[in-house]
């Protein structure tokens, strides 16, 4: 089931049904209650989400303003595992309940080494995720 | 199956958008549930070329004013 859930999400495109099963097995299901915080901005991150149901809104906490709200599919915390750098941005849930599956870093890191293959896919897949949030922040600035 | 990226941008209000992947290609006229508000689809656009099975959709839509 969880496998056939990641496998329509874009991260995780070109990847084999073992591949998918590699993700699946550290990928843990959290389940976040409407108006509560999965990650605040400013703090340390080691998490990458995957939403498989709801909407997590995307908020700046100065001046407080939300970015965009992510649905189903969608992943996010995705900079903190690339740059290291602190959240960008806070997420909260606003469905209820919001459940998402989490990834963490070291998590990743080792699958991704392990498998160059399976490294190299997702990592041009989280290029093409990101390549189309900034084209979609450019429409939002028109 | 086929699986749309849909950047939703709004007009006609603050609300922020969204961004949410569907089964199905929006068309001019839907509506649209983001978070828990109903919106409708007036424009839709091709954002990225497709890649396999992900297609990269834009639609601007305006808050659903039922009659």
């Amino acid at each position: 089931m969880l496998k056939e859930i990641l496998g329509e999400v874009e991260l995780f495109e070109g990847l084999s049904d073992d591949d998918l099963e590699q993700v699946a097995a550290i990928s843990k299901e959290r389940l976040i209650p409407r108006g509560d915080l999965l990650v605040r901005e400013g703090d340390a991150g080691d998490e990458l989400f995957i939403i498989t149901d709801g909407f997590v809104e995307v908020l700046l906490e100065t001046p407080r303003r939300v970015l965009v709200n992510l649905g189903t599919g969608q992943i996010t915390g995705e900079m903190a595992l690339v740059d290291g750098g602190p959240r960008s941005a806070s997420l909260r849930a606003i469905s209820d309940p919001t459940v998402v599956q989490v990834i963490h870093r070291s998590d990743f890191d080792k699958l991704c080494n392990d498998n160059a293959r399976l490294g190299y896919i997702v990592f041009r897949n989280l290029a093409a995720d990101l390549s189309f949030k900034l084209r979609d922040r450019n429409l939002r600035e028109r | 199956m086929a699986v749309y990226k849909i950047s939703y941008v709004v007009i006609g209000s603050d609300h922020p958008g969204g961004i949410v992947n569907s089964n199905e290609r929006p068309q001019v006229g839907d509506q649209v549930n983001i978070g828990d508000q109903v919106f409708e689809t007036i424009e839709v656009f091709e954002l990225m070329p497709p890649r396999k099975d992900f297609h990269y959709i834009h639609v601007t839509c305006q808050p659903h004013n039922p009659e």
